[in-house]
């Protein structure tokens, strides 16, 4: 028999006629191509099922170039070299939970450089693209692929964005041996899981500061990068390897008139949403919307929710906050964090602050990035570029404006302040404006902060 | 991909029923566009905000965000600014980290670069999105092209969502074959005995274990393609709010066609039909002729040369690119199978991928880059 890789799949050629192997090690039967058939992550347990099978068979599923001996010495501290540690005795299958600015990166480069592993780093966005180039140059000295933001270039250390290695993977599945999934809890659900199930690597470690806690997709998780083998929390390492910080709400008004228009957009909106839960008490958001969007009445609710919001995303209130905060922290780096782009341009013109959204150029924002470090510019604004992964230099304050993608995105946010220094202690400054949507969601965002903030188990 | 929100359906039974735009709709697209050529040249915030807006009377609000969607991806951009975007921001976010008010800031700025306080605004941030002002397609749209176009995206959303296609097709099976296989897709092939049509069940690589969107989005790519064929008819499994529902489509669907398939698959195929045309002048030159039932499968000839005086001198030709002495026997067996021994078959020297020699009784001809038409006419000339 012949094991060979076929577009994110592995095909058993040559089999006995009238085998059954249905079901073993995710085979199936492909009366397509007369040959059994399972997804390419499957790859080490067939292997291992083969080598004990009666009729002898060849691997050809592997086209893998080794790297080059090239890496230099990775020094770790030590909840990194435990945290590896953990990973390679877990079978190097695994999640490694860290806190936001631990030194993720340089976990994953130290185990592509022990392992001596041909690998694939999968990274969310462009930015964070250029960010681990960047990073893997400094530590390995042959030239490292890369695969998006326009460029296709493969090579034994090769790092893509999620988009690229899920449109590519079919192809490039059988060429590395490790996986390195940074932000890891954005797999486990969606088409993104495509691309760990068009993989052969039987190595594959996860990062994340916020894991996937509950869900069909841990089950997920587990099966396509491997369990939690490591968690560290904030607590963990505040005030040694992280700075400790503290969080200040400010709670605010809406004008007269803004909360006038508020309560009219939210009453249109509570209409529907009220009688859609009586019929659905158990519907999700996304059950709303797809309902919503069939009438127009349900249509004119979804619209009248998204102008409430975007009458929350910087009304007189916290624009008031915001220019005080900046007049006060003027000799701090800070960093501002909006709900989306607009606003964050909204403050760029408003307080002359350098936006940073990934409608920016690369080099623009990589010399801001550079001016921020050297104190040029002492203040920052984004909605999503800044939150997770980016190696920020070292901010002491942040004012989050506003945020749309809840619990998770706030303890990344936090986590960009968190850089030691001596005798530093961060600031956060949430705003957010009383009897509104927002205090719900900042109740919730706290508790998934104190969660995280806490030693770990 | 289309968002699930702007697949505008019904479902009959287990049959979905996509809710193209009609002639009907033509009047209010007018408008659309019209709308879209007043903003020509403004902001996309303006266009955005206006298109924000109720539909016009008398159009359906589904079908009216899907032309929308479609528009919004066929208007380009562009920007304009007295000082370069990049270089502005720059200067000013940086004066301004010095702690001076912002009209000081912008002042000194303006100064600096030469260029009016306004000026220097509208330079801030005149490159990004909404900012940057709304170029039309070079050639205008028509009412009719932008319902196709969305008609074309509907139905493609639909097959994003499957995992597998069939496709009835008379003619131009084998463009279909060609580009299934490009994208990584399985199509099998077999002649429908009532008609001759050819029948391609295609799918991608992992639809024995789920759907999944890159295969998808392969399924989706083929359909422009089937409006090539002379008929077709295609049917589809899709997974729509967690049900399985069949999407059926066929000729006279109002459906945007791709641009025409290439005519040849390769430079040497293009060469040798030119070449062998302008050379001999008995024979006629037939591309991609009818396919032929082999064994149940169908196969398809490059070519058919067509003596033109006498009809029963016709045969078939295959240019082969990377080849195998394993490929090329099965590919003699199925033209045998179907009682055709009239195969010439042109292989690239270059290109062998295995070595061994070559099948016996085969006509082959040799080539290197090109293939030589005086050889084929002598192969010809020896054929009974």
């Amino acid at each position: 028999m012949r094991l060979v890789f076929d577009r994110g799949t592995l095909l058993l050629l040559d089999a006995p006629v009238g085998a059954n192997a249905t079901g073993i090690a995710g085979l199936l039967w492909d009366s397509r191509v007369g040959a059994w058939r399972a997804p390419a992550w499957r790859h080490p347990e067939l292997v291992n099922v083969l080598a004990r099978a009666v009729t002898p068979s060849t691997d050809e599923v592997r086209d893998v170039t080794a790297p080059r001996e090239g890496w230099r010495s990775i020094e770790l501290r030590p909840y990194q070299e435990a945290a590896l540690c953990a990973w390679e005795l877990a079978g190097r299958r695994g999640v490694v939970v860290l806190p936001t600015g631990s030194g993720k990166t340089r976990l994953a480069l130290a185990a592509m450089a022990r392992t001596g592993l041909a690998t694939l780093c999968l990274v969310p966005t462009r930015v964070l693209l250029e960010q681990w180039l960047r990073e893997i140059g400094t530590m390995y000295d042959h030239p490292v692929g890369c695969l998006g933001d326009g460029v296709h270039d493969i090579a034994p250390i090769t790092v893509a964005t999620y988009e690229s290695a899920y449109r590519h993977m079919n192809r490039i599945g059988n060429r590395f041996e490790l996986l390195v999934v940074d932000e890891a809890h954005h797999f486990g659900a969606g088409i993104r899981d495509e691309a760990l199930e068009m993989s052969i690597a039987p190595a594959r470690i996860g990062l994340t500061a916020t894991p996937v806690r509950d869900g069909p997709a841990v089950a997920r998780l587990h099966d396509l990068i491997g369990p939690t083998v490591y968690e560290l929390a904030i607590g963990d390492l505040a005030g040694t390897y992280l700075a400790g910080f503290d969080l200040v709400t400010l709670h605010l008004d809406l004008t007269p008139a803004e909360r006038s228009r508020y309560e009219s957009l939210m009453n249109s909106f509570h209409a529907v949403h009220v009688q859609f839960q009586r019929i659905a008490p158990e519907g999700s958001w996304e059950d709303f919307a797809r309902a919503a969007a069939r009438s127009s009445e349900g249509r004119r609710a979804l619209d009248s929710w998204r102008q409430a919001r975007k009458l929350l995303a910087f009304p007189d209130g916290k624009r008031a906050a915001l220019r005080a905060l900046l007049e006060r922290h003027c000799d701090a780096r800070m960093l501002v964090f909006t709900s989306d782009n607009e606003t964050a341009y909204a403050v760029a013109r408003e307080h002359l602050i350098m936006p940073f959204t990934c409608d920016i150029g690369r080099k623009e924002r990589e010399a801001a990035l550079n001016r921020f470090r050297s104190g040029e510019l002492k203040a920052l604004v984004s909605s999503r570029v800044l939150n997770e992964g980016l190696d920020v230099p070292d901010a002491d304050v942040a004012v989050i404006v506003g945020g749309a993608l809840g619990e998770r995105e706030h303890v990344q946010r936090v986590g960009r302040l968190l850089r030691p220094r001596e005798g530093k202690r961060a600031q956060v400054f949430e705003l957010v404006l009383r009897r509104t949507m927002e205090v719900t969601h900042a109740r919730r965002r706290r508790t998934a902060l104190a969660a995280r903030s806490a030693t770990s188990p | 991909m289309l968002p699930e929100v702007l697949l505008r359906h019904s479902v009959r039974g287990e049959i979905v029923v996509p809710h193209f735009l009609a002639e009907s709709d033509l009047p209010w697209l007018r408008v659309l566009l019209d709308d879209a050529d007043r903003f020509s040249g403004r902001p996309q915030r303006e266009l955005d905000d206006h298109l924000k807006g109720s539909p016009s009377a008398g159009c359906p609000a589904g079908k009216w965000r899907l032309a929308i969607h479609v528009l919004r991806r066929l208007l380009g951009s562009r920007h304009r600014s007295a000082v370069p975007p990049p270089q502005a921001r720059a200067a000013v976010f940086t004066a301004a980290a010095m702690g001076k008010g912002r009209a000081q800031v912008l002042a000194a700025v303006a100064t600096t670069v030469g260029v009016t306080i306004p000026e220097l605004e509208e330079s801030l941030f005149s490159d990004l999105p909404g900012e940057r002002l709304v170029v039309l397609p070079e050639k205008p749209l028509a009412p009719l092209e932008l319902a196709l176009r969305a008609n074309l995206s509907l139905a493609q959303g639909f097959l994003t969502r499957a995992t597998s296609i069939v496709i009835e097709a008379e003619g131009n099976a084998r463009t279909l074959v060609r580009h299934a296989k490009l994208r990584g897709l399985i199509c099998t092939v077999a002649a429908r005995a009532s008609s001759g049509d050819a029948v391609l069940e295609i799918s991608g690589p992992f639809a024995l274990f789920h759907r999944t969107l890159v295969y998808g989005r392969a399924l989706a790519e083929l359909l422009p393609l089937c409006a090539w064929c002379q008929r077709f008819r295609l049917r589809a499994r899709c997974l729509l709010h967690g049900r399985s529902l069949q999407l059926e489509l066929a000729s006279g669907d109002p459906i945007f066609p791709s641009e025409e398939p290439r005519r040849f698959d390769s430079q040497v195929e293009e060469r040798f039909a030119r070449d062998f045309g302008r050379l001999v002048h008995d024979w006629d030159v037939v591309r991609e002729p009818e396919p032929i039932a082999s064994a149940g499968t169908l196969i398809f000839p490059d070519f058919a040369l067509q003596h033109r005086h006498n009809p029963a001198r016709r045969c078939l030709l295959e240019i082969v690119g990377f080849w195998t002495v394993d490929y090329l026997t099965r590919k003699l067996a199925q033209y045998r199978a179907a009682g055709l021994n009239n195969l010439i078959l042109c292989i690239d020297e270059d290109r062998d991928c295995a070595g061994g020699d070559l099948p016996a009784r085969a006509v082959v001809i040799r080539y290197r880059r090109r293939v030589d038409p005086h050889a084929v006419l002598t192969a010809l000339e020896g054929m009974p």
